[in-house]
């Protein structure tokens, strides 16, 4: 049985065909690194992975853990363990973080037929996981990503994956827009996050952030179609030369 | 139109004042509504013009109040300094025509108008909303938020009178209003009607969806989809209850908002 498993992957949105046969296997404990240029459809994967509607899945197949990853709605892919970390955040206002947090976990212990967490358990384990991310008290209770800093942003994703402890972390260009403070936040959040039994895909088109979280292989991704596979050389080779060489 | 008298000559445009409500003879300071009209109604209102006929005359302090399931006076006179904070919910199941006057009669006044209507079925509920500032210095807040699902028709009309004399006004008023399936409707008009000319005001009205890129973050956080929306939908009524901290209205909102979400 395969971590995960991507077979022959085709995708579309709005009739444009953006994956062109995506074949891509990831063991369990792996970290993979998947770049390339902008448009080349790395977020696009992302958000199949994750089962954002708007994306078609024409032809191909997603293994995880044995089960079909594409039959599964994206609550059920996350209680499975699966995260991303967006590109993007999207901002919520008048939900706090700790309302956000709470409904969350809760959800996954219901679907697991367990009880809602107790209260104090609860504070605790956010207490822990914002100093995880260096985020103050009152993080807590502002509205989620509202008014938030990109760098806030992106810590306050890997807040959300220490609290949910994935099994998959796929980290959607996470490096961009933050500065180096906060890259070595995120980028230890991340390596402390990572354990023997959990996997990560890091997609980025540069490689700033793979200098902290190494890659045990690199994908790159070009036009819709994976054009280079190898070990931290391809990084040195595209730092150096860019993606035309591909 | 010839005038002789020394008064000054003020151009008033349109400005046609309706009447003030009459005081009730004998009355004094503030007059409550009365509480036998405040008992909960669970059937649809009747004309609200027979079943809340009476004015509220706020002279001094302040009056807050939330008008739950029950009829809303139609009118409230608003004096000098004093303060008017009314809140009226419309929970699911109730077919109303609500008007609501507000006239503010004495200056440095402050009046406070919030709504929140959650309609399903065949729920039909309308609000008729006017605050008009008679005099200067005063200051008014609308804020109507409706959420309408199955096939409910909602509608807000809210009009800001400004008298010729009502200069250093701050009127504003905002309704935003959520259609949560395609054969719900929803009518919003905002008028202004400005005779002054030293004013601050502005309106805003928004009709829309529940946002699908929130439903997706908060799905791949492995919170349900109805979760999800339940969550949206609580955070778009908060604004309307923001101050109130009246716990058991807010259960009851919940639970409304949770048999919306389902349908």
């Amino acid at each position: 049985m395969s971590f995960l498993k991507i077979t022959d992957l085709h995708v579309a949105v709005a009739d444009k065909e953006i994956l062109q046969g995506i074949d891509l296997e990831i063991g369990q404990g792996e970290i993979h690194a998947i770049m390339g240029p902008n448009g080349a459809g790395k977020s696009t994967l992302s958000a199949v992975l994750t089962g954002k509607p708007g994306y078609e899945v024409t032809s191909g197949s997603i293994e995880f853990m044995g089960r079909d990853l594409l039959a599964m709605k994206p609550e059920e892919r996350s209680w499975a363990g699966v995260f991303l970390s967006f590109q993007y955040p999207i901002e919520i206002p008048g939900v706090s973080i700790t309302n956000f947090m709470k409904t969350a976990i809760n959800s996954k212990r219901k679907a697991q037929g367990l009880e809602p967490m107790k209260g104090g358990e609860f504070l605790k384990m956010m207490k822990e996981k914002m100093a995880l991310v260096q985020m103050k008290g009152e993080f807590s209770k502002r509205e989620v990503n509202v008014g938030f800093s990109g760098g806030e942003k992106k810590r306050n994703e890997i807040f959300q994956m220490a609290m949910l402890d994935p099994v998959l972390a796929i980290l959607d260009e996470t490096d961009s827009g933050l500065d180096v403070d906060a890259l070595k936040i995120v980028a230890d959040g991340v390596n402390a996050l990572h354990t023997p039994q959990k996997s990560a895909i890091v997609i980025t088109h540069y490689q700033k952030l793979l200098e902290y979280v190494r890659p045990d292989r690199v994908h790159v991704l070009k036009a819709g179609r994976i054009v280079a596979e190898g070990g931290d050389e391809l990084i040195d080779a595209i730092e150096k030369d860019g993606f035309e060489q591909f | 139109m010839a005038s002789n008298s020394s008064d000054k000559i003020i151009d008033h445009g349109n400005y046609v004042p309706t009447p003030v409500p009459s005081r009730p003879v004998a009355a004094s300071g503030l007059r409550p509504y009365s509480a036998a009209a405040k008992r909960e109604w669970t059937q649809p209102w009747p004309d609200a013009a027979t079943a809340a006929p009476e004015a509220v005359f706020v002279d001094e302090g302040e009056f807050k109040e939330v008008y739950l399931q029950t009829p809303v006076p139609a009118n409230f006179v608003v004096g000098a300094g004093a303060k008017l904070d009314v809140t009226i919910v419309v929970l699911p199941g109730i077919t109303a025509n609500i008007p609501v006057t507000v006239d503010i009669t004495g200056p440095e006044a402050e009046v406070n108008l919030k709504g929140l209507y959650l309609c399903s079925g065949t729920d039909e509920v309308t609000f008729d909303v006017t605050v008009h500032h008679r005099v200067q210095g005063c200051v008014s807040h609308q804020l109507f938020n409706g959420l309408a699902s199955g096939s409910a028709k909602c509608a807000f009309f809210g009009k800001i009178i400004v008298a010729p004399d009502a200069q250093r006004t701050e009127a504003y008023q905002e309704n935003h209003n959520i259609v949560l399936s395609d054969q719900a409707k929803v009518n919003t008009k905002p008028q202004l009607e400005i005779y002054a000319d030293d004013v601050r005001c502005s309106h805003g009205a928004t009709v829309g969806k529940l946002n699908e890129d929130e439903q997706f973050y908060m799905r791949s956080r492995g919170i349900p989809e109805g979760e999800a929306r339940v969550l949206q939908m609580i955070s778009f009524v908060a604004p309307v209850l923001d101050g109130l901290e009246d716990e058991g209205l807010a259960t009851r909102i919940e639970a409304a908002i949770r048999s919306l979400a389902d349908r």
